[in-house]
């Protein structure tokens, strides 16, 4: 992998000229109808509350200083104030952001703690080549699970996305990999045919771990499979040497990332995709900001800190903006208006706030997706409930085409209509 | 403090999740909403009259009532009696204040409660079994290398892909939170692949090569990812290392082009040392240059002597793929300007300034300064940059000479698989192999798949590459990858579990025999084989691994002091030097078999010059290497005075006496506090008003919900308020109105006198301290060292099942066991291991 490394960065100066959508016979067949697609942008420590949530609801709210490059798509968002899962303050527990289960109480609900994103992947199943992409510098953010209630870790590195998504192998390189997908699978042939013996004297305490064993020997034999099936398609030519002229910066390393992922929703490689920005990550090249992202959370109120607090926040929603303007510019095939459109886009965190460690009140908006949107809504009840964010998901899940009227904590579903 | 109240969802952590920063208060609340349909109170007269007063009633204090207890210990309220005994045996309830409990009163109440929770103890069938789980990848690590016979994985990091292990309470070795998934298995598989293939060779022999490298051809490699900037080459007289950051690497052998053993030869010294002060360069004159080789993961440090050429000897089995790098490793050189080393170019000119004036001004005047561009004056780095006579290393030239072999195949394989190996012996070539993997004999016909799998694989891929697959299949199996399985007897599961718990590997075959024959079923011959493996420095990765998860040391930097108020802290990556010292003070008592108590009563640590900057001492030498250090003050020594933990449970700006009295309490004394109740709003710390810490907490005073909890957690907190976010000492706080200074303003005017700081704080037991001496001697009581034993166990045990054990009474059995032997350390270790919680069988 490294000479093709080499060979991307070292190619620079090609445009990023998007191929025709004509020729796009390297993806899956195209789907005659617009696929609905999902993507979920996430953050370990929540969003400064008065940066964040805009001070008037309604649909003419003013945009708040965090979001305020979405203000274009002002009439195409809701945020939802006031929403949560429920859980008491301190760090871990949004890791619960996209299920509202923590891993330890996951066994009380028939899908573990799944996240909302993994939910929607297993919908589309093997209808794409990757029923989920899930990218992050650094390390991610434990957002994604899946359903035996194990993470689903992001790629972490721009190159390797590439490399997932869109690099083609020689046919020589090809005939290698098919090879090797032969031969693990007959490694897995055999743990399966030992996985009797092992399995006989198991007691009930130990059938659990053996089973998410086996399902996990299962699983991959499956994917091994459908990976051979998709080798002999081409993937769509996608040019990221632009991204890597001069510096790279953290700023083009996601805009790298959001490109590839809107290019693989535009090419239907794959219609889930999350992208997490990491606590561990050093987001010093942004002008202003000289400490840790966690270090900014605990500012004690200190006018700098926080500055430098919202100006990552801004950054974040800057590099999604960068990404939406992007799938808006793009109209969608075989049917009506932009890919921005046909994509649900979910904004949020599991924590409310770092500087209190609030797990209430979770920063949370949804843009695009054809929904209705509502502008700035209280999310509170009557008497003044939170709603649980589950609600939300429920809408979700419903727009995404899944026939469902529950999920995990919900209680009802979030109004907000779609044409 | 009743361990049931915690919330289950407050202890998945990750690795990065500090347990003390969660929150900014706590209360303990009893939290168990059962009371309402039990029966009468527990006891005729005792508990009723000496704690019902307060713990009853519709808001009963620290939501803890008597109704709760039920008439006798129930599965779902033993956790309230062990830690009512706990509190009542420490004479922290019923609080001094309220009640006139006499010694023989509060004696018989402790015999009530401990009788009670002893038989329940008796008449319970808890079965101590663990749940299997995976293997962490440390130890996966470790067990393929003993597995296949060889030094380590190899070095062309073949384990790099495998997904990181999530901690649990800081432990890597919880099963829930490991998870297994399809994810995991394919990235085994692939690291299996790249270790089976640097390890067996196919083929005909590669031919050796010899590499002569000259300093002209030594590159340094760029640091930063501008790639447009040419590398830096070598001179003439030799490739000095400059940057810290830099790697060199040799322009004809940047990657080992095939596995085998190499020959690398280095002629190098070391140059400068101390040419200019240690204070400008952060580089203690006592330190030696030193030069590391970097193999891929594998690294090895050399000390150079000065200006005398040393020929450094390297023979290595490096793998396909490694890259060789060289580096100065050192923590200096970050002193200047932002720490990049460019700025460090500007001592040179402060150098000759002083010392060749001429010099200094013939520089000085040739400075162009160019119209429009920005005016450098003299001082400037730019200028100095080619005068830079800093401590560094240099290579004159080296050689390397590979692949070389000392048979063919190599011995190595030959020991693995034999000569000629071919598929019809398969079942006998892979048993042995199978047999160490799997931490058990092979059953009849249970190799039949993997057998059938190798020979299957012959006509498409040969004899030898046949076997790999097969080997991979013995190691991406369950039997391998699970630990504890039910698939192991009784005998070799507690051979495999020691061998786990010591050295984080597969037991070796003589551990298996032993255990066989018997020699551990006695605390006797525990304790023999655990002095023995002690003492033969196998145990490394315990020494290492379990002190830094039980220490939460991952967690250091997850909140870092600011780098703006404590620039030594991170100029000098001084948290490196803070593990270490928490690492070096475990191993040292480990191997002295110091009495466990020892952490905390302990007058003295291991430190270096750093550390001494930290611990304001000016007495210790001038260098890197932590020694023993004997402090006369009272205040520091063990655990309770290290900046590792003052660091780890600080914010980056302040501290809070709360996080720290939650780190004491789980952390030393096995007290588990409950966060705050979810509906409690907690203030966000406001660092631009005046008041301190004592006047932000008054809430907790003020308010009964806060109060009837938090009388009993701050106490254990305040005593360390004199150390201050990286645990220097501190009579008084910053003003925090003040805005941060920069350097040259603090040493211009004085620093502004402070408000006094007030670590004093009394127990609900009335027992007071005035400052962390006075609180230091309260936890070397009785009961305190109770508690920290307990808590030392439970830690093990934790480290060795992965969950918690929360069997009160064989915990008491262990901590019993310890007593016999004055709480030595060894016979505390096994006494953990002797007991049915390691060894899960039932009594």
């Amino acid at each position: 992998m490294n000479l093709n490394r080499r060979m991307v960065l070292k190619s620079m100066g090609g445009t990023l000229a998007l191929p025709l959508l004509e020729s796009l016979s390297f993806a899956a067949p195209r789907p005659t109808t617009a696929p609905t697609r999902f993507l979920v942008v996430g953050n370990p420590f929540g969003m400064h509350p008065e940066h964040f949530f805009p001070t008037d609801f309604g649909k003419d709210f003013t945009i708040s200083p965090t979001l305020r490059s979405l203000e274009w798509l002002k009439d195409r968002m809701t945020i939802i104030s006031h929403t949560d899962h429920n859980m008491v303050s301190g760090h871990g527990r949004e890791i619960s952001f996209l299920s509202g289960v923590l891993p330890t109480d996951a066994q009380a609900f028939p899908e573990k703690n799944m996240s909302l994103d993994q939910l929607f992947a297993r919908h589309i199943g093997s209808q794409v080549r990757y029923p989920s992409v899930g990218a992050a510098l650094d390390s991610g953010i434990r957002m994604s699970w899946t359903a035996n209630g194990v993470e689903k870790l992001p790629i972490t590195d721009p190159q390797e996305l590439f490399n997932h998504l869109f690099l083609n192998l020689s046919p020589q390189e090809k005939e290698q990999r098919r090879e090797m997908l032969q031969r693990n699978a007959s490694i897995l042939d055999t743990l399966g045919s030992q996985f009797e013996g092992v399995k006989r004297n198991a007691s009930r305490l130990d059938r659990d771990r053996l089973d998410q064993f086996q399902t996990s020997i299962r699983e991959l034999e499956n994917s091994l499979a459908d990976r051979e099936t998709w080798l002999d398609r081409d993937k769509p030519s996608f040019d990221i040497a632009d991204h890597f002229v001069g510096e790279t910066t953290i700023a083009n390393k996601y805009d790298a990332m959001f490109d590839m992922i809107a290019y693989a929703f535009e090419t239907d490689l794959t219609r889930v995709a999350s992208i997490e920005f990491p606590a561990e990550l050093n987001y010093t090249d942004i002008d202003g900001v000289n400490r840790s992202y966690h270090g900014c959370t605990h500012n004690g109120r200190g006018e700098d800190l926080v500055k430098e607090l919202v100006s990552i926040e801004s950054f974040q929603i800057a590099r999604l903006t960068r990404c939406l303007n992007k799938l808006d510019s793009i109209r969608e095939p075989n049917s009506e208006g932009t890919m921005l459109d046909h994509t649900i886009v979910l904004f949020g965190s599991g924590m409310g706030y770092g500087g209190t460690h609030s797990n209430r009140n979770l920063p949370v908006f949804v843009a695009g997706g054809g929904f209705k949107h509502r502008g700035y809504i209280d999310g509170r009840d009557n008497s003044g409930n939170n709603m649980p964010l589950c609600n939300l998901y429920v809408t979700l899940m419903q727009r995404f085409g899944i026939e469902r009227d529950s999920f995990n904590t919900s209680t009802g579903a979030l109004d907000l209509s779609f044409s | 403090m009743f361990r049931t109240a915690r919330l289950p969802s407050a202890f998945i952590l990750d690795s990065f999740m500090n347990l003390f920063d969660r929150i900014l208060s706590w209360c303990i609340v009893g939290a168990l909403g059962f009371g309402t349909a039990l029966p009468a109170f527990a006891d005729e007269g005792l508990i009723k009259m000496h704690c019902g007063k307060c713990h009853s009633g519709a808001e009963p204090k620290g939501d803890f009532s008597v109704h709760d207890l039920g008439t006798a210990p129930a599965q779902e309220s033993i956790d309230l009696w062990t830690a009512s005994l706990d509190l009542v045996k420490a004479g922290e309830m019923p609080p001094a204040k309220k009640s006139q409990l006499t010694t023989s009163g509060r004696h018989k109440l402790v015999e009530f409660l401990s009788d009670k929770v002893q038989s329940y103890a008796a008449q319970s069938q808890h079965s101590h079994e663990i749940a299997p789980r995976r293997i962490n990848n440390r130890e996966f690590k470790n067990s393929v290398r003993d597995a296949l016979l060889i030094e380590d994985v190899g070095t062309h990091q073949p384990t790099d892909n495998l997904i990181g292990d999530s901690l649990y309470e800081g432990f890597d070795t919880h099963g829930e939170t490991l998870g297994f998934s399809n994810f995991h298995l394919e990235q085994y598989i692939d690291s299996l692949r790249k270790i089976v293939d640097a390890t067996i060779l196919d083929g005909q022999q590669p031919e050796s090569k010899h590499y002569e490298i000259d300093s002209r051809q030594i590159r340094s490699a760029h640091t930063s990812q501008n790639l447009k900037r040419p590398e830096r080459r070598g001179k003439r007289e030799g490739f000095d290392f400059l940057d810290p950051k830099e790697l060199a690497y040799f322009e004809d052998f940047p990657v080992v082009p095939t596995t085998g053993w190499y020959k690398i030869s280095i002629r190098c010294t070391g140059l400068d040392r101390g040419y200019y002060e240690a204070e400008k360069t952060g580089i203690y004159d006592d330190d030696p240059i030193q030069l590391t080789v970097v193999m891929g993961n594998r690294e090895r440090t050399f000390d150079l002597p000065d200006n005398n050429i040393v020929e450094l000897e390297l023979t290595e089995w490096l793998a396909a793929g490694t890259r060789l790098r060289f580096r100065y490793p050192t923590d200096g050189l970050t002193l200047r300007g932002n720490g990049n080393f460019k700025f460090q170019n500007a001592i040179a000119g402060e150098y000759i300034k002083e010392h060749d004036p001429e010099l200094y001004q013939q520089v000085a005047d040739s400075i162009v300064n160019k119209p429009g561009r920005r005016v450098l004056r003299p001082e400037s780095w730019h200028h100095w940059v080619d005068f830079w006579r800093g401590p560094r290393p240099r290579i004159y030239s080296a050689s390397v000479e590979g692949p070389l072999f000392d048979s063919w195949p190599p011995a190595r394989q030959v020991a693995l698989l034999g000569k000629n190996p071919s598929v019809e012996d398969a079942a006998s070539i892979l048993e042995p192999i199978a047999e160490r993997a799997w931490r058990r004999e092979v059953r009849e016909g249970e190799l039949e798949p993997v057998v059938q799998l190798v020979q299957s694989k012959k006509q498409s891929l040969g004899d030898v590459a046949a076997f790999k697959e097969g080997i991979i299949a013995i190691l991406a199996s369950p039997p391998f990858l699970l630990l504890n399985t039910d698939d192991l007897t009784p005998q070799e599961e507690f051979a495999a579990k020691f061998s786990n718990f010591l050295q984080s590997t597969i037991p070796d075959r003589e551990l298996r025999e032993a255990v066989e024959a018997g020699d551990f079923e006695s605390f006797e011959g525990v304790y023999e084989e655990v002095q023995r493996r002690l003492e033969s420095a196998e145990c490394d990765p315990f020494l290492k691994t379990f002190p830094y998860a039980w220490l939460k040391l991952n967690d250091i930097n997850f909140m870092a002091p600011d780098p703006d108020r404590y620039p030594h802290y991170h100029r000098k990556k001084v948290s490196d030097d803070m593990i270490n010292e928490a690492l070096t003070f475990f191993r040292y008592a480990v191997e002295e078999d110091l009495p466990v108590t020892e952490f905390i009563s302990a007058d003295y640590s291991f430190i270096n010059a750093d550390l001494a900057v930290v611990y304001g001492i000016d007495d210790a030498p001038q260098d890197s290497k932590l020694r023993k250090y004997t402090f006369t003050d009272g205040r520091r020594g063990g655990f309770l005075g290290m900046g590792a933990f003052h660091t780890v449970t600080a914010d980056s700006l302040g501290t809070s006496p709360i996080h720290r009295a939650i780190y004491v309490m789980e952390n030393f004394l096995a007290i588990h506090p409950s966060p705050p109740p979810a509906d409690v709003l907690i203030e966000e710390p406001d660092i631009r008003s005046a008041r301190t810490i004592r006047e932000v907490l008054e809430a907790h005073r003020s308010d009964k919900t806060c109060a009837s909890c938090h009388q009993s957690i701050d106490p254990f907190g305040w005593a360390f308020e004199n150390f201050d976010p990286v645990g220097s000492w501190r009579d008084a706080y910053d003003d925090p109105t003040l805005e941060p200074v920069s350097k040259r303003q603090r040493q211009k005017r004085p620093k502004p006198e402070g408000i006094p700081v007030d670590a004093s704080a009394s127990f609900l037991n009335r027992a007071e301290y005035r400052d962390i001496v006075g609180f230091r001697q309260l936890m070397q009581s009785k009961a305190n060292s109770d508690r920290f034993i307990r808590c030392f166990v439970t830690k093990l045990l934790t480290y060795a099942n992965g969950e918690e054990p929360d069997d009160y009474t064989e915990i008491e059995k262990i901590v019993a066991k310890s007593a016999e032997h004055d709480y030595h350390m060894i016979a505390t270790i096994a006494a953990v291991i002797d007991s049915p919680l390691f060894r899960e069988t039932s009594r």
